[in-house]
């Protein structure tokens, strides 16, 4: 095929508080990606499309957006995988939408922050000043490092069927950091990040609809992630 | 803390129901012969050893009945707060929806063991 | 706190409002809405589903039950009389090949939605799941493990079952 529809859900607010659906035709060559359409568009078709998008490789994960209703990265998804000449390109759900295809993640970061998803160690002015390196046994790490390929691009936010629902769940991204942190045997903060993870908002509202690890782009996984956390909270603090 | 309770009881009333509701449907559905239908045979109120009067009047299947109910009630309860709660989030209506529904649950436990004690106590 | 400076936000300031007024019809739309995301998007909306459906059944059978024996209206001893024949009127109004069918369509329900339960017991202590590794590409993304897709269609198929199986025993239907 050579040519592609775009039909791009637009909310500009200066001129409108609704928002509206704008069509384009983009050429198609081999090897041209989502995002590839997109810069095309802005650049010969229409200017003040708002997209946001860095590496165009699939590490920064900046360019989040659905695309046929499905949350993919726009820099890694093939125009030829699509398998249809036209396609319906949408802001990720659950975030405000700030301009076209652009969206507000603070809600997410703010998660990120209340969940204290960070190393916590007792002694903190070792930790500032630490005497040496803290070591770790290979199978300690595996228990968490792959929680920690995540690129925080929200894909997962946005397809979790419960965060739409009741935005004050704490959501897929933030409780999986908050294990990644609780499962690393160099920090003590767990009972801390458990007290505010068992909660109404915490981790009991998650059904393990698997949304969140069927999208990411990276294989992190988040629901396997909740259950396990889960199953911390469950079970009660037995050391990280 | 208390999420975690209310969970953990969501989960054992539910492995309750299936204890007590295998008894349940064991007694209606497989207690008859195949020829028959459960219209004629645990469904007749009287005369056959699994009819349904004589399943009151047996204290143990009785109080399975009873255990049965409470366990669904609350199962059934906790299950629809939790659907209220990710509907409409933390607002007044919540905590106005939740107290109807356990109301709600306080009725049919009530009603149901009236029916059990009623049943149970025919001569 | 454990002498981390920096302090946390609380939670309202900052989880924005979805828009009001349809805001609760839309969102059960996303929430009902399993396609396209997988068979594990499915399994939560049919617990969910299963679950409301079967929980308005219980409170019809309690009541239903309730009159067997006389009704809301009696709370003290009855003669066996009294109750035979309360009993069979209730019984002559539900003997009904529709609502037959609908006992059945229950059966399905309760049977899914307890097996499908247990699957997710099982997941809620963290077993049956898959291990953390590290994430080889092409990350194939599923946090269904084997033995949890095993479970599921299992609950599946015994709800299948329980559907025959209670066709069967209301109406014969399967008998030569």
């Amino acid at each position: 095929m050579d040519k592609m529809t775009f039909r791009i859900k637009r909310f500009v607010p200066e001129i409108s508080r609704k928002h509206f659906y704008a069509t384009y035709e983009v050429p198609v060559k081999k090897g041209m990606t989502v995002l590839d359409g997109l810069i095309y568009i802005k650049e010969k078709l229409e200017n003040t499309l708002s997209i946001r998008y860095s590496c165009r490789m699939a590490i920064c994960g900046s360019c989040g957006m659905r695309v046929n209703g499905v949350e993919v990265l726009a820099c890694h998804v093939q125009l030829a995988e699509l398998r249809t000449t036209r396609i319906t390109v949408e802001p990720m759900r659950n975030f405000p939408v700030v301009k076209d295809l652009v969206v507000d993640m603070d809600e997410m970061f703010h998660k990120l922050k209340y969940l204290r998803t960070w190393l916590i160690r007792r002694d903190v002015a070792e930790q500032d000043d630490p005497a040496g390196q803290y070591t770790q046994l290979d199978e300690e790490l595996v228990r968490y490092l792959q929680f920690s390929y995540c690129i925080q691009c929200g894909l997962c936010y946005s397809a979790c069927p419960v965060v739409s629902t009741y935005p004050r769940f704490l959501g897929p991204q933030p409780l999986m950091k908050a294990y990644r942190y609780t499962a690393d045997s160099r920090d003590e903060g767990a009972s801390e990040r458990l007290k505010l993870v068992d909660s109404v908002e915490g981790v009991w509202r998650c059904h393990f609809a698997g949304s969140c690890s069927k999208v990411c782009p990276k294989g992190v996984d988040p629901a396997l992630s909740i259950q396990l956390l889960r199953r911390k909270a469950l079970t009660g603090v037995k050391g990280a | 803390m208390r999420e975690r309770h209310l969970m953990l009881l969501h989960y054992a009333t539910g492995l309750g129901i299936l204890v007590f509701g295998a008894i349940h449907v064991w007694v209606v559905f497989f207690t008859y012969p195949l020829q028959d239908t459960i219209w004629e045979t645990t469904l007749q109120f009287d005369n056959l050893p699994f009819a349904v009067l004589p399943v009151y009047r047996n204290t143990l299947l009785a109080l399975s009945l009873f255990g049965l109910l409470v366990c669904t009630t609350v199962h059934a309860i906790n299950g629809l707060r939790v659907i209220i709660i990710e509907l409409f989030g933390p607002r007044g209506i919540t905590t106005l929806l939740t107290k109807v529904l356990i109301g709600l649950g306080a009725f049919l436990v009530i009603y149901g063991t009236r029916t059990i004690l009623i049943a149970n106590m025919i001569t | 706190m454990m002498g981390n400076v920096f302090e946390p936000p609380g939670l309202s300031e900052f989880v924005h409002k979805r828009k009001d007024g349809s805001a609760v019809l839309s969102s059960l739309i996303v929430m009902l809405n399993p396609s396209k995301y997988g068979l594990e998007r499915w399994s939560y909306v049919l617990q969910r589903i299963s679950g409301v459906v079967v929980s308005f059944y219980f409170i019809a059978h309690v009541l239903e039950t309730g009159n067997f024996f006389g009704g809301i209206t009696v709370w003290g001893p009855i003669s066996y009389e009294t109750a035979k024949q309360s009993y069979e009127a209730v019984k002559a109004f539900l003997k009904d090949p529709l609502f037959d069918a609908g006992l059945a369509v229950i059966g399905l329900l309760v049977a899914f939605h307890s097996f499908n339960g247990i699957r997710l017991i099982l997941a809620h202590f963290g077993l049956a799941l898959k291990r953390p590794s590290r994430p080889e590409p092409p990350y194939w993304p599923s946090s269904f493990s084997n033995l949890q897709r095993a479970l599921f269609w299992l609950s599946i198929g015994l709800a299948v079952f329980a559907l025959v199986y209670t066709l069967d025993s209301l109406m014969g239907v399967f008998r030569s």
